[in-house]
């Protein structure tokens, strides 16, 4: 069963800009929860506080407590890596690295420590399975990563990140740059992969998050304005704003 | 005409001034040297009294002195460049301050600081060594901008994407950010060579502008480039002229397989 995520409190500052202020929100496990708001609301440091990847930029100041299951992330005792290898992340533009198919997908496991040919074969096999990119790529798993489209860049992305088995998955507009095509097979693997992680998926598009998400989570200007159930969401909004946005009437 | 056609016309006209004069210079070169290029020359001994003779120790100095001062440097380089860009180094500024600064400062200058320091506190002879004490000086300055922008090369995404999958920060550069820019860097490293195959002041005062009968890193290393200012200057033989143009095309060429070969391996890497 995969984990539970509890945000309490969660302020981010960058110098003076105060990016995110007092977020609460809770994640079910085994979830889908849609972050939805116009651009610049902190929807995307809201996500990249989860597996604490916004420190790596140096300018972010973060207070509040964010609970993976029972432990704060933000323990000064908290071990990074393998908090990053049990929250697995997928960036808006597919960011395959410049290696082969295998080897993309055998780094994480590899940094683990995994150098057996045959468990580091089985791994990638069963990851490309998970992601739905396994019939179109097998025999041609030493070709470059970047002889891919777009979309299959996105999905090998994907399996690289399920490689070392993560709880939770977190998606940064996974399909921004996508064409409809590959946008349908990365929601339908989504929809696969619900149940067995807990996901955290940014998206502009507010039919994707209609589609796929449990609950959406609505921001603006850095304040959380409404989190609960998508459909009660998008037919019956709580509160004006979200109303507003999701008319297209919201102006920040 | 719209103004757009009209600079597109300048600049067309001023690559074209520029492209003459290069053959122009390419051209007179070849032509006063390519009749004395010959076997003899490139594989005998110089005369010391006259300047005359054959090139070998030039050549055979030039390879091992810009091979040692890159063999030094470019781990060097690389580190100083991975440290400024991987790990948000404080006092960048005053680094890339120190940097541009060596990097535009005449190379006669550094040839000077380094026999002072190394000639006159040190004891070194003037030799090989030396003067490859005074390249190290001028290229890395070069070689950590080299690196530098190899490492600006590479895409964010491949960093975070690494760091994402709990690698720490010395995994992401060893596994990730060196691999996806060594292409650029085998590039640099072939800019660098090149450069410093040309060299010429730096050397005159350091590593002299003689060569030894008895070829050793302690001797006096006379490269190709101080070999051409050497017998323009001091040489007696008639056709001194001739010679050194002989060693300018020698050394052009030597440098243009350089470049060419890094730049093979770089697209191979690729």
């Amino acid at each position: 069963m995969p984990p539970e995520i509890r945000v309490e409190g969660l302020s981010v500052w960058y110098d003076r800009h105060h990016a995110l202020k007092q977020v609460s929100l809770e994640v079910a496990p085994g979830e889908v929860l849609a972050l939805i708001g116009p651009s610049g609301c902190g929807k995307s440091t809201f996500l990249r506080t989860l597996n604490r990847l916004l420190e790596e930029g140096g300018r972010a100041r973060i207070s509040g407590r964010v609970f993976l299951g029972d432990a704060d992330i933000y323990d000064a005792a908290a071990d990074i890596p393998d908090l990053r290898r049990r929250v697995g992340m997928v960036f808006q533009a597919p960011n395959p690295f410049p290696f082969s198919i295998f080897d993309n997908v055998a780094y994480g496991p590899r940094l683990q420590g995994v150098t057996d040919r045959q468990a580091l074969r089985r791994i990638v096999e069963r990851s490309l399975q998970q992601a739905a990119l396994w019939d179109e790529v097998r025999g041609k798993l030493r070709r470059s990563a970047l002889t891919l489209s777009g979309g299959q860049q996105q999905r090998l992305c994907i399996a690289r990140a399920l490689a070392v088995e993560p709880e939770v998955l977190l998606m940064d507009e996974p399909t921004a740059s996508l064409d409809p095509m590959s946008t349908t097979k990365i929601e339908e693997l989504v929809a696969a992969l619900r149940g067995r992680y807990t996901i955290v998926m940014v998206t502009h598009n507010l039919r994707q998050a209609a589609r796929i998400s449990d609950r959406t989570a609505f921001f603006a200007e850095g304040t959380l304005i409404e989190v609960g159930p998508t459909r009660q969401m998008f037919t019956a909004p709580l509160d004006p704003r979200t109303e507003q946005y999701l008319t297209g009437r919201y102006e920040s | 005409m719209k103004r757009g056609m009209v600079w597109h016309r300048v600049a067309a006209v001023l690559f074209a001034i520029a492209a003459a004069g290069f053959a122009l210079i390419l051209g007179s070169v070849l032509w006063a040297g390519l009749p004395d290029l010959t076997w003899h020359f490139l594989a005998s001994w110089p005369n010391e009294r006259t300047g005359g003779g054959g090139i070998l120790p030039e050549l055979i100095n030039t390879g091992v002195m810009v091979g040692l001062t890159l063999v030094i440097t470019a781990p060097l380089g690389l580190a100083v460049a991975v440290y400024r860009r991987e790990y948000r180094m404080r006092r960048a500024a005053t680094l890339n301050h120190l940097r541009a600064t060596l990097l535009s400062a005449p190379t006669i200058v550094v040839g000077l600081v380094v026999y002072r320091v190394a000639v006159g506190w040190w004891h070194w002879p003037v030799s090989l060594l030396t003067g490859c004490l005074a390249l190290a000086v001028i290229n890395w300055p070069f070689m950590v901008t080299v690196a530098g922008e190899a490492l600006e090369g590479v895409p964010q995404g491949y960093r975070e994407a690494s760091l994402a999958l709990g690698a720490s920060r010395w995994q992401t550069i060893r596994r990730v950010v060196i691999p996806a820019s060594l292409a650029q860097l085998v590039e640099g490293l072939g800019m660098a060579a090149a450069r410093l195959a040309g060299e010429s002041a730096a050397l005159i005062v350091t590593a002299g502008v003689n060569v030894s009968r008895h070829w050793s890193f302690w001797a006096p290393g006379e490269t190709l480039a101080v070999h051409i200012w050497y017998i323009r200057t001091e040489g007696l033989v008639l056709n001194r002229d001739a010679a050194a143009a002989a060693t300018g095309v020698t050394l052009m060429v030597l440098i243009a397989v350089v470049l060419w070969l890094s730049r093979r391996i770089a697209r191979w890497l690729e």
